[in-house]
């Protein structure tokens, strides 16, 4: 496996004090889709920036495809595809003609583009929609159409910054078949960023939870999720069962016990291995279970560890209200 | 890069095309220029008002024929004067509020896929130029057209054939170069539709009223009459007015008309270059 991309000491500072970015290392494998998640405003959209050449590195320094980010933009230019957060496809052009568009400024022309032209929108389904304009488009369909503008000149690297914004959850899930599919079938590498806990969760090979311009952690979902999460199991025993916090803890693959009343809260790093154990301790006790009920452990506490907030809290950002205006808009 | 600009420019102006209504708001100024500040403010009617029971008809007649010769270069009519002018001010009526496009492209992130594109940044800020600049001729040779077809309009001397025709576009064209560099650089260079306009108003009339536009500068005072014969708004008008007044051009008129158009030239190069480091700054990564 070879390194694609390699950031270390990654920083942007705007106008020498905003800090959106602080010291961010990190490197992602070909074929593999990573992802950066956080909540907005988190440093996700500054590091793709980074990445594609749109901001400067104010320290340390990046390399994708082999080349220098600061030093050769033209080459990094040539080898990513980007679709950005925005819908950035002509709503007056057609799917055909926005895709067409992008052909030739990534110098694809004639045949060869026509040819791949035709092979994206069988790929995202806007085979029947090509010669309609954009305007009449769904907001997923405008998604679809973005992500084929990203491929056309079939790049080395595919940077997706929010890929599945605004759209309801059936789309979004389409989405991440195209996306799956592209990466498995063509060995794509993608870098991507989401604030969409399940997005990360059942995209990405490996994810890096990034918060207030650092890095937090990094690491496959389900590492991730065993390293600092745990399923939750609660557990309401009968009366006479005496105060057992000790015993759970006792179990090697108990994490954490607190005890309400008669109601354990157990946390499970290794529910697999922790469970049994659990169970035939409370049998031979002889100790009966009132109530049961189990909590599967998600990216969200995770992120609640690391940052100490949970991700469901943060509202939307409202820095560029014209903006969000056209694309909820767009999305529509 | 010249694919580039082609590309780029084509889909601006395929947009254009497909949305004809886009070229009413600038034949309505045309329109209101021509008819109603044309024949309000037509000056051979303007000084001879209150003349007309104290003199015979004659008499005023000539004074109007007097006024217009010594004034506004022989033209037949003022409006034969104002075509040009009003030329200019849809010119750069029209280049200045062009921008926005550029400006929305900034907004809603198009710019952006274009400079993660493997494109020159020269290509973004010449296809801003040539988009501009078709837009405003297409509405430059309406108003042309317009001014022939309206009511005590312009009227074209007897020798006037397809080389003043080309002469005067070439005039026009060449002012509208230079223009089309200054505000493509600007609106590259700001990041809101509001500071746009706010700039854009401040430039545009002052450029309009500092010129021949609209009244000859002979009457000007002193100042405003030295920055009117270095505004190339007023070297166009000059160069404009000469082929539509006159025809056929004498040697002297002709080598005027050469001057003019070497000015011109010069001014459009001076902001092509200008215009650019502008636009290289402004696309500069963040």
């Amino acid at each position: 496996m070879t390194k694609i991309i390699e950031a270390e000491g990654l920083t942007k500072i705007y106008k020498g004090k905003v800090k959106a970015v602080d010291h961010i290392s990190f490197s992602v494998e070909e074929g593999e889709i990573f992802g950066f998640l956080g909540p907005n405003g988190a440093g996700k959209t500054t590091t793709i920036k980074m990445l594609n050449t749109l901001a400067s590195i104010t320290e340390g320094r990046a390399s994708v495809a082999g080349h220098d980010v600061s030093k050769e933009p033209g080459a990094i230019r040539d080898s990513i595809g980007v679709v950005p957060q925005e819908l950035t496809a002509d709503d007056e052009l057609k799917g055909v003609e926005n895709l067409m568009l992008t052909a030739r400024l990534h110098h694809v022309s004639g045949n060869d583009a026509r040819k791949r032209t035709q092979e994206l929108l069988k790929l995202v389904d806007l085979e029947q929609a090509a010669d309609r304009k954009v305007r009449t488009y769904s907001g997923g369909m405008r998604r679809r159409l973005q992500l084929a503008m990203g491929l056309v000149h079939m790049p080395k690297v595919l940077f997706l910054d929010e890929p599945t914004l605004g759209l309801d959850i059936q789309t979004r899930k389409k989405m991440w078949d195209y996306i799956g599919k592209l990466n498995r079938e063509r060995g794509l590498t993608v870098f991507m960023t989401t604030h969409y806990l399940e997005e990360a969760d059942s995209l990405c090979n490996r994810i890096a939870i990034i918060d207030k311009g650092v890095i937090k952690i990094s690491g496959s979902p389900s590492t991730l999720k065993e390293k600092v999460g745990g399923d939750i199991l609660t557990l309401e025993l009968s009366e006479n069962a005496g105060d057992l916090t000790e015993f759970f803890r006792g179990i090697p693959d108990v994490s954490d016990v607190t005890k309400t009343d008669q109601t354990y809260r157990i946390k499970l790093p290794k529910t697999e291995r922790a469970l049994p154990v659990i169970v035939e301790g409370i049998v031979k006790k002889n100790v009966q279970i009132k109530e049961i009920s189990f909590t599967k452990r998600t990216l969200d506490q995770v992120f609640l560890e690391v940052t100490g907030k949970s991700m469901r809290d943060e509202d939307a950002s409202e820095s560029d209200s014209f903006l969000q205006n056209v694309m909820m808009e767009r999305a529509r | 890069m010249i694919d580039e600009t082609i590309a780029l420019s084509a889909r601006a102006l395929k947009k254009w095309v497909r949305n004809p209504a886009a070229v009413l708001p600038g034949l309505f100024t045309s329109i209101f220029y021509l008819v109603l500040f044309g024949n309000s403010f037509n000056p051979t009617n303007l000084f001879t008002a209150g003349l007309s029971g104290t003199l015979p008809a004659s008499v005023i007649a000539q004074i109007k024929q007097s006024i217009l010769q010594n004034a506004f270069g022989g033209a037949p009519t003022y409006i034969t004067y104002l075509t040009a002018g009003v030329i200019c001010l849809i010119l750069v009526f029209n280049m200045a509020f062009g921008g926005i496009d550029l400006v929305l492209d900034r907004q809603l992130g198009y710019l952006n896929t274009l400079l993660t594109s493997p494109i020159p940044r020269a290509a973004i800020y010449f296809s801003g130029v040539v988009q501009n600049l078709v837009k405003v001729m297409a509405l430059a040779l309406l108003t042309f057209l317009i001014a022939l077809v309206i009511p005590d309009g312009l009227v074209l001397p007897s020798g006037f054939g397809p080389l003043n025709f080309i002469g005067i576009f070439a005039a026009f064209a060449l002012l509208g170069f230079g223009l089309s560099c200054v505000f493509t650089a600007l609106a590259l260079s700001v990041r809101s539709i509001d500071s746009l306009v706010a700039i854009v108003n401040f430039l545009t009339l002052p450029l309009i009223f500092m010129s021949n536009a609209l009244f000859p500068s002979t009457s000007f005072p002193d100042w405003l009459k030295a920055i009117a014969s270095v505004n190339p708004i007023s070297t166009t008008n000059e160069a404009a007015r000469l082929l539509i007044v006159n025809g056929t051009l004498s040697s002297s008129q002709l080598s005027s008309f050469a001057g003019d158009m070497l000015y011109l030239i010069f001014v459009a190069a001076a902001l092509t270059v200008l215009g650019y480091l502008a636009a290289r700054r402004a696309l500069k990564a963040e």
